[in-house]
């Protein structure tokens, strides 16, 4: 199902659609908030890019260095080539602690490797314990965005599905008590987690050590609770030296949410004593996208969701749309390297306005590489064949001043002689579903200019 | 077979573009002032309040936090003993954990809290409240100077800004999510 055919469905209900967008416009308002009150803020934003590029360009060094690094620290340190690999790992690892029990905070990398429903097929009880997490995972829903995977839901939603597996006064939408409610339920599985899962937002090759960023603090809490932690990371999350995360850590929270920093910025260099710190360093499709010269910059993404929050087509067709794990402006970019087949849409789902790559805390060039997508799919013949058939026509149209001369002519006419019901048929229109076309003027302007000469 | 480690090594390798710089990150200057701490830290949702010397005396915890049955800290003799192998069991009662910082930063009213500091790395959590110590000449004006400082993170380390705090029903902030339900920065 394409992006369009989805985004129909979430726009339906008009005055969510306009809800959904305007909350997120906020937040890109209070990014800009945030980002105006730091004057380096462009030059913190090329060096990160910079940084960023020069870890790529290295990444096998890094990897060494940073897995020798983490074993001197007493970490375990896995490698995963796919998604089937890790989510192997993770299992093994909490089978050979006998764990029943697995707290987990935010990782979008085992969302991509749907780890979750292959731990509950295997008899593991997993709690996702970000609030925004644990109301989707309660809902069994997907995340719909990268730092807020609940913002789809209004409080009235959030507190049926509450009322319903926690016990709460039905008709109670106030979001203080409701998160106070999740706070008492999440806590009674804080303290009686075996293993703790994380994602990871950046590993430092020259300490060995990976960062976390939260502002509930439940990564902290289910880490430091559970005897076994297990850290789960693409390769691309790597940085150079510890002193590069006072770039990154001014960029995150402040692109992300409009924050000047999460709550919590942890640095987990070493297992505390008598217990277990595993980190699985996952490919799954990764060094493909580094091959890949036009694409490969999507690898810099930080995860903090300011193309999604600006993006006119996502602020209004709502992250379930992209049917992505990733959803969004860097979700379109990032999907067609795993599955150009499935996710051949999504290049398509903007108008290439270009403010998701203003806002791109490291400078990726995503609207550039939207459009370049465009190209590949074209060529792989993934587009539909109406949209490769009329490209084809507009294209000769376009490049013979006599073909576009008689098409316009052609065009005025039909216009102005067909009934509005047949050249607004959506069947045979589909731009037509929601516009209006434009009344046809009597003649061109190259027929005006020509009747000029002629009177001078 | 080719391990999975050999495989993504060869794969970066092959397919990483040429080299490019590493740069240098300059040392932005910014205000480094107890004021600006303050205000941002007041922004968050935090507070500063301001005590005598290093270790808070009885009567200033009293004034500050006169519901706090079970306390813990390095820095006086508090209810409740905690180190490395304190059972959750007693962990989880905590009210108030009273732990010396180590580097405030004025742009985002975060304090440096490294693990020797914290008596078990789930305190600054697992406690309803917290209390962060800090000498006011070690506030720093951004993250630049704050790593500066730090050679190494230690074996655990966390920068804390603010109480734990969410906003994931929506957009509405609340304070008291998982973590701390408050924070109060204890400037001397």
């Amino acid at each position: 199902m394409s992006h369009s055919i989805r985004a129909e469905k979430f726009v339906a209900d008009v005055d969510r659609t306009t809800w959904h967008d305007e909350t997120l416009w906020f937040v890109r308002q209070k990014r800009d908030k945030a980002v105006y009150g730091v004057p380096e803020f462009q030059e913190l934003r090329e060096l990160a890019s910079q940084i960023k590029e020069h870890t790529l360009s290295r990444l096998d060094d890094y990897l060494v260095q940073f897995e020798a690094a983490a074993k001197a620290n007493g970490v375990h340190v896995h490698w995963a080539a796919d998604a089937r690999e890790h989510n192997d790992i993770v299992l093994g690892i909490i089978r050979r602690h006998g764990a029943t029990r697995v707290v987990k905070s935010k990782s979008m990398l085992t969302e991509e490797c749907h780890l979750n429903p292959e731990l509950i097929r295997a008899g593991i009880e997993v709690i996702d314990t970000d609030l925004g997490e644990r109301i989707i995972q309660l809902r069994d829903e997907a995340p719909s965005h990268l730092v807020l995977p609940a913002i789809h839901l209004k409080k009235e939603d959030v507190s049926d599905t509450f009322h319903l597996h926690l016990g709460t006064e039905k008709g109670n939408h106030d979001p203080q008590q409701l998160t106070e409610a999740a706070r008492q339920h999440l806590r009674a599985k804080f303290l009686a987690g075996q293993v703790a899962i994380t994602g990871v937002n950046f590993a430092i090759a020259e300490t060995g050590g990976v960062v976390i960023c939260t502002n509930e603090g439940n990564a902290d809490l289910g880490v430091n609770l559970a005897p076994v932690h297990i850290a789960c990371m693409g390769i691309e999350k790597l940085l150079p030296r510890l002193t590069d995360l006072g770039v990154f850590t001014r960029l995150l929270a402040r692109s992300a949410t409009g924050q000047p920093v999460t709550t919590y910025t942890s640095h987990y260099t070493k297992p505390a004593e008598g217990r277990e710190l595993h980190i699985v360093l996952v490919d799954n499709g990764r060094t493909q996208q580094l091959g890949r010269p036009d694409f490969r910059a999507s690898l810099k993404c930080i995860r903090c969701g300011a193309c999604m929050n600006t993006c006119p087509v996502y602020r209004r067709s709502g992250g379930h749309s992209y049917d992505f794990t990733v959803p969004g402006p860097i979700g379109a970019i990032l999907s067609p390297n795993i599955d150009m087949k499935k996710h051949s849409s999504l290049p398509f789902a903007s108008t290439l306005c270009g403010s998701c790559t203003d806002v791109c805390p490291v400078k990726i060039d995503i609207h550039v590489q939207l459009y370049k997508w465009r190209q590949v799919l074209a060529e792989a013949n993934e587009i539909p064949a109406s949209k490769k058939w009329s490209m084809k026509f507009m294209g000769r149209m376009l490049t013979s001043p006599k073909a576009f001369g008689v098409s316009g002519r052609l065009g005025r006419q039909a216009l102005r002689l067909l009934p509005h019901g047949l050249t607004h048929a959506t069947s045979l229109n589909t731009w037509a579903i929601a516009r209006e076309l434009p009344e046809p003027p009597k003649q061109s302007f190259r027929e005006w200019y020509q009747q000029q000469e002629g009177k001078s | 077979m080719s391990t999975a480690r050999e495989r993504i090594l060869a794969a970066a390798k092959a397919n990483k573009p040429a080299e490019t710089k590493l740069p240098d990150v300059p040392v932005f200057g910014g205000d480094a002032s107890v004021e600006r701490f303050a205000a941002v830290l007041a922004g968050i949702g935090g507070q500063v309040s301001w005590i005598n010397g290093p270790r808070p005396s009885a009567a200033e915890l009293q004034q500050l936090f006169p519901d706090a049955r079970l306390v813990a800290s390095p820095l006086f003799p508090a209810s409740v003993p905690v180190d490395q192998q304190t059972p959750i069991s007693v962990l989880e009662g905590i009210d108030l954990a009273v732990l010396p910082g180590e580097i405030g930063v004025a742009e985002n009213g975060a304090v440096w809290l490294p693990e020797p500091a914290m008596l078990h790395r789930a305190l600054p959590t697992v406690t309803q409240h917290l209390a962060l110590v800090l000498d006011h000449r070690r506030i720093v004006a951004t993250m630049h100077q704050a790593y500066a400082q730090i050679p190494d993170a230690g074996g655990y380390g966390l920068f804390v800004a603010g109480p734990s705090k969410t906003a994931d029903i929506e957009q509405s902030l609340v304070i008291g999510a998982h973590g701390a339900r408050s924070l109060v920065v204890l400037l001397h």
